[in-house]
Parts: C-alpha cells; sequence; structure tokens
C-alpha cells in the first residue's frame, strides 16, 4: 500500500527526516515511536502533503502512484488521513459544514452523487456515536472551545466519516484521559478492516494496550534505528530510548 | 396629490420573493417614491419633503412584520442624485427594515442617500442595509440616528458589489439607557474602493454600542475604516465596544484602519480593535487534508471570517440568503439574487 524509499525532508536548511525506509501493507498496524524531535510529526505531515517541509530526496509509493506528485487534497481523496496532533480551530465554520464540504468532494472524485441533507445527518449521527460524541458538536466551530479530548475525538470522527485507507494518527493519545483514550481506541478499532491500514505516531505503551501495532518502529534523527513487533514498545517503555541510540 | 410615476417593469424585475423579507415591498426609482403606503397599518410611508427621498412615520409594534424598500438606479443622469431618506419612530414603536439598493444597468450611476432616523424612547429598529450595485456605480450613504432613552437600533450594511462606496453612520445616544449594534461587511476586489466612517456618540449615561465591522479585499480593491467612539464627560455606566477586522487575500489590496476611542467619562467599559490578516496557512492545510480543493478551502476560510456579521441578521431566512450571495462573491461568482427575476446586480 505505501512504500517509503529513502526519503530525506528539511524545513528551511534544517534536514529532518534523513533516509526513511517503510513499507505499510494492506490491514497492517504500524507505531511509530522515538524520543522528542525525532521527526514522527515531520514524517506524518510530509506524507499528508504540508506545504512546509521540502523533500529533498528519496519517494513514496502509494497504490503504486508517486504521492508525493500529488497535492494534500487529492492525497485525501485518495484515502490518506492525518490526525493532527494539534487539531487547527477554525471560528466560524462548523462542523458539519466543514464534513459536507470534505465527504462530497470524496464522493466527487468517487463519481458518486452529493449526499442529501437527510443523508448526510444521518451519516454524521452514526459516525459521532463511534466516538460518543454530541450531537451538538456538529453545530460548532471546527474545534473552537474544544476541550483536548474533545479535540481528539473530532479527528476520529473525522476519520470515521472519511473512511480512509491509510491514516496516519500523530500522538491522538496526547492530552488524553483514561476514558477518553479508550474511546479514541475503540473508535479506531472499529474502522479498522482488512484493508485499511493505520500508523500510530506515539510516545507511550498506553495507548497501544488498546491499540496493538502488528510492527513498531522507533525513529531517531530522522532515521529508523529499529524496527519490530509489538514487543518492541514495552521494551521502550521500560528502558527507554537510550540503549537503542548507544547501540548505534 | 401628486400623480405617482408607476414603473410596472421595475416592479417585475425586482420583485422580492424572499421569504419574510418584507410583508410590504416599497419601490423607489431614482430616489423618487412609486406609491404611498401603509397608511391602514398604523405605520405611513409618504415622499420626502422635497419629493425626493421619503419619510416613514411608525407607531405600535410592527416588528414582526418587516418592510422592504428596493430602491432601484434608473435613469441616465450625469448628475449625482441625492436624496434623503427619513425613518421616525414614536415612543415604543418596533419596525424592522431592509433596504436593498440596486442598478438597472451597468450606467455610471451617482447616488448621495442620507438617512434620518430618529427613535423616540423605547423605540426598536432593526436595518439591513443590502448594497448591491455595480463596479461602476458610485454610491455614498449617510446616516444619522438620534436615540432616546432605552431605544435601540441594529443597524446592519453589507457592501456587496459597487464601484466607489462610502458609507458613512453617526448615532448619537440622546438619553440614558439607550442601544446599538452597528455591524458592516465589506467585499471588494478589482479596482473597487470602500470607505466606512462610524461615529457613536455617547451623549448621556447607562448606554451601550456595539460595533463589528469586517472586510475581505482582494485584487487590488482599497478600503479604508475610521471608527470613533465618543463618551461625554457625564455618561458613566457607559459600554462601547469596536471591532474591525480586514482580510486581505492579496499583496496589491489595501486598507486602512484607524479606530479611536474619545472618552471624558470615568466610570466606563470601552474597547476597540483593529486588524489585517490574510488567510492561515495551516488552517488552509487542515482544509485540504480532508479532501477539499484549494480554493474552496479558500472559501471556506473566508466565509467563517464573514460569519459573525452576518450572524447578526436575525431572521433566519434573510441571513441564509444573504449567506449564499457573499459566498457566490467570494466565489467571484455573479452575486445575483436568485430570487429576483431581473438578475442584473
Amino acid at each position: 500500500m505505501l512504500k517509503i524509499i529513502d526519503l530525506h525532508a528539511r524545513i528551511g536548511e534544517k534536514e529532518i527526516l534523513r533516509g526513511i525506509n517503510l513499507e505499510i501493507n494492506p490491514g497492517e498496524v504500524h507505531a511509530i515511536m522515538g524520543p522528542n524531535g525525532s521527526g514522527k510529526s515531520t514524517l506524518a505531515a510530509v506524507l499528508a502533503g504540508r506545504e512546509m517541509f521540502t523533500v529533498t530526496q528519496g519517494k513514496v509509493l502509494y497504490m503504486g502512484q508517486d504521492l508525493l506528485a500529488m497535492a494534500p487534497e487529492e492525497r485525501a481523496r485518495m484515502g490518506v488521513f492525518l490526525g493532527f496532533q494539534y487539531p487547527v480551530e477554525i471560528p466560524g465554520l462548523s462542523n458539519v459544514n466543514f464534513m459536507k464540504a470534505a465527504v462530497n468532494e470524496h464522493r466527487k472524485y468517487k463519481n458518486l452523487p452529493a449526499l442529501s441533507a437527510a443523508e448526510f445527518l444521518k451519516l454524521m449521527r452514526e459516525k459521532m456515536a463511534i466516538v460518543g460524541m454530541d450531537t451538538s458538536f456538529g453545530n460548532r466551530g471546527v474545534n473552537v472551545g474544544f476541550s483536548g479530548g474533545e479535540k481528539k475525538r473530532n479527528e476520529i470522527f473525522q476519520m470515521a466519516m472519511l473512511e480512509p485507507t491509510l491514516a496516519f494518527l500523530d500522538e491522538t493519545d496526547s492530552g488524553l484521559d483514561v476514558d477518553a483514550l479508550r474511546v479514541v481506541a475503540q473508535g479506531v478499532n472499529k474502522l479498522k478492516t482488512k484493508e485499511n491500514s493505520f500508523v500510530v505516531i506515539t510516545h507511550y505503551q498506553r495507548l497501544l494496550d488498546y491499540i496493538v501495532p502488528d510492527v513498531v518502529h522507533v525513529l531517531y534523527k530522522g532515521q529508523i534505528i529499529k524496527t519490530s513487533g509489538k514487543e518492541l514498545a514495552l521494551e521502550v517503555e521500560e528502558n527507554g530510548y537510550d540503549h537503542l541510540i548507544s547501540a548505534l | 396629490m401628486k400623480e405617482y410615476t408607476y414603473l410596472p417593469e421595475v416592479r417585475q424585475a425586482f420583485r422580492c420573493s424572499v421569504p419574510d423579507a418584507g410583508i410590504r415591498q416599497v419601490f423607489m426609482v431614482d430616489g423618487l417614491l412609486q406609491e404611498p403606503s401603509g397608511m391602514e397599518n398604523g405605520w405611513e410611508l409618504t415622499p420626502g419633503k422635497d419629493g425626493r427621498g421619503l419619510i416613514m412615520t411608525v407607531r405600535g409594534d410592527h416588528f414582526s412584520s418587516p418592510v422592504q424598500i428596493i430602491s432601484v438606479r434608473s435613469e441616465d443622469m450625469p448628475h449625482p442624485v441625492e436624496f434623503t431618506n427619513e425613518w421616525i419612530l414614536a415612543p415604543g414603536a418596533r419596525m424592522q427594515l431592509i433596504v436593498c439598493d440596486h442598478t438597472i444597468k451597468e450606467f455610471l450611476y451617482r447616488t448621495i442617500r442620507n438617512t434620518v432616523i430618529s427613535l423616540g424612547d423605547g423605540a426598536q429598529l432593526d436595518i439591513l442595509f443590502m448594497q448591491n450595485e455595480h463596479k461602476e456605480s458610485s454610491y455614498k450613504l449617510e446616516v444619522n440616528a438620534s436615540l432616546g432613552e432605552e431605544a435601540l437600533l441594529d443597524c446592519h450594511i453589507i457592501s456587496l458589489y459597487g464601484g466607489t462606496i462610502s458609507n458613512t453612520v453617526n448615532a448619537i445616544m440622546e438619553k440614558p439607557g439607550a442601544r446599538c449594534n452597528l455591524d458592516g461587511l465589506y467585499l471588494a476586489d478589482g479596482t473597487q474602493s470602500i470607505e466606512y466612517n462610524v461615529d457613536v456618540k455617547h451623549l448621556s449615561g447607562n448606554c451601550s454600542s456595539n460595533q463589528l465591522f469586517k472586510g475581505v479585499l482582494d485584487n487590488r480593491a482599497r478600503a479604508s475604516f475610521r471608527g470613533t467612539i465618543l463618551v461625554a464627560k457625564d455618561s458613566q455606566k457607559t459600554e462601547a465596544f469596536q471591532a474591525n477586522h480586514n482580510l486581505l487575500l492579496t499583496k496589491e489590496a489595501k486598507i486602512t484602519t484607524k479606530p479611536q476611542l474619545e472618552i471624558y467619562a470615568d466610570d466606563v467599559k470601552c474597547s476597540h480593535g483593529a486588524s489585517i490578516g490574510r488567510l492561515d496557512e495551516l488552517g488552509l492545510f487542515y482544509l485540504r487534508s480532508r479532501g477539499i480543493s484549494l480554493p474552496e478551502a479558500q472559501t471556506l476560510q473566508q466565509m467563517a471570517f464573514v460569519q459573525d456579521v452576518l450572524g447578526k441578521i436575525k431572521t433566519d431566512t434573510i441571513r441564509e440568503r444573504l449567506e449564499k450571495m457573499v459566498e457566490s462573491r467570494l466565489r467571484g461568482e455573479f452575486s445575483k439574487c436568485s430570487h429576483c427575476t431581473m438578475h442584473c446586480c
């Protein structure tokens, strides 16, 4: 599904990704861990198409196509989703209108007619239930006045609405209490199928108790320094990153 | 008794079927009232003192039955047409007005519209000015309002289209407890130029005023906002707020904003704020990351920006119609009101 080959990216003069190689197959859950500043969020942002980063080397194939050549919206319509670490507030734009625009763009891409108002609201209620979100959030400005947990639920709700093939969840667990974490994780698990894949970026093993990864990667200074099974997360939790780094 | 020129084609062309726009539509052509109106309803509409413009006197509560004034420029007159509309509300009277300004064709019309608003004690007026002319026209609106005790004025100005637009609003809080809410939205592109001058004078205590003006400027458009709040020496317990926010879509668009406060009383709550900004790059990326195209994301962000001004319009059907018109204007489409058969504005 996704093949990253020797990916290098920089912001301004600063090189952040220094040769990432990664392959993700349908139905897999990958976790990316790593100390602060190792490039985890940058990797997710580059793959989603954030223009502030410049790719200097390497390529990314998504469904056999050159992902880096596509605009962010084209990537999204082809099934790439980024759950933001810091979801953006947009005062004046309601969640309903935001999602209506997004869902209809996705449908247009798939040559499907736009949903009627009733169909849309039904879909929205259904998906809000997955993350235990009150329907009143629909009419509120996008993320405006939402608590940290509500913002993260909103990300998972959007993911549920758009049904991506490949979702990157950038520290979706940060700022969540245990109950919210469980709700968010359950939401992800409900959306998991044999065809779609998830990449979970996290600092903590705790999330991985709920969303069990098939593969765990440790990123350090823009490179993946170790890839292993879910036991790697436990190892990191217990011993930190130092021994992995000193083994380099 | 003056004989009124009845222009059936104007009436037909600009007939407005937006729900709740007005239980009565009154036409003015080049500043001439087409027929007197409303005597039977407790409000009265007659031509102005010099034959041009109009005088409306209101008694009693007519708030749930708005009146729409459809004011059309028609004749090719080289000189500006100037007229004065007076809205006089007796103590306790309530009224909602929608004033729609149009032109019949793309002639270089010049129009000066003076508006006098006089609110008796406890009177309430909600007045919406819809400025939808064309890129050649020159439009000047001057509103002079005086508010009695506990009177309430809600004044909305939507500058949708016009070559040169100049809006001046002077509101005087004459007696205690008066309240006024002034808001405006200006959208300009090409080489359009829009000017707003707002002056609120608090001459009495316990009054409140709120101003919210927002603009979106594209291409080489120019706009200026000058807003003054004056609180006189004995006007204690005044609450007066002013905000002017602008979104510039190009490097060439230009806005000059000058908020001013002059406070001579010491027990008041006043604030002013002005900002000039551009579209938010991170916000655009967020929208695009959900599959929304860049132009659509830009439109959504602009609509989000103007939403709070449009939100001040209380009648749902009118607000929804205006939202659609503003949206099509921001999309660079011809912002006609689809309910009007003429489709010329």
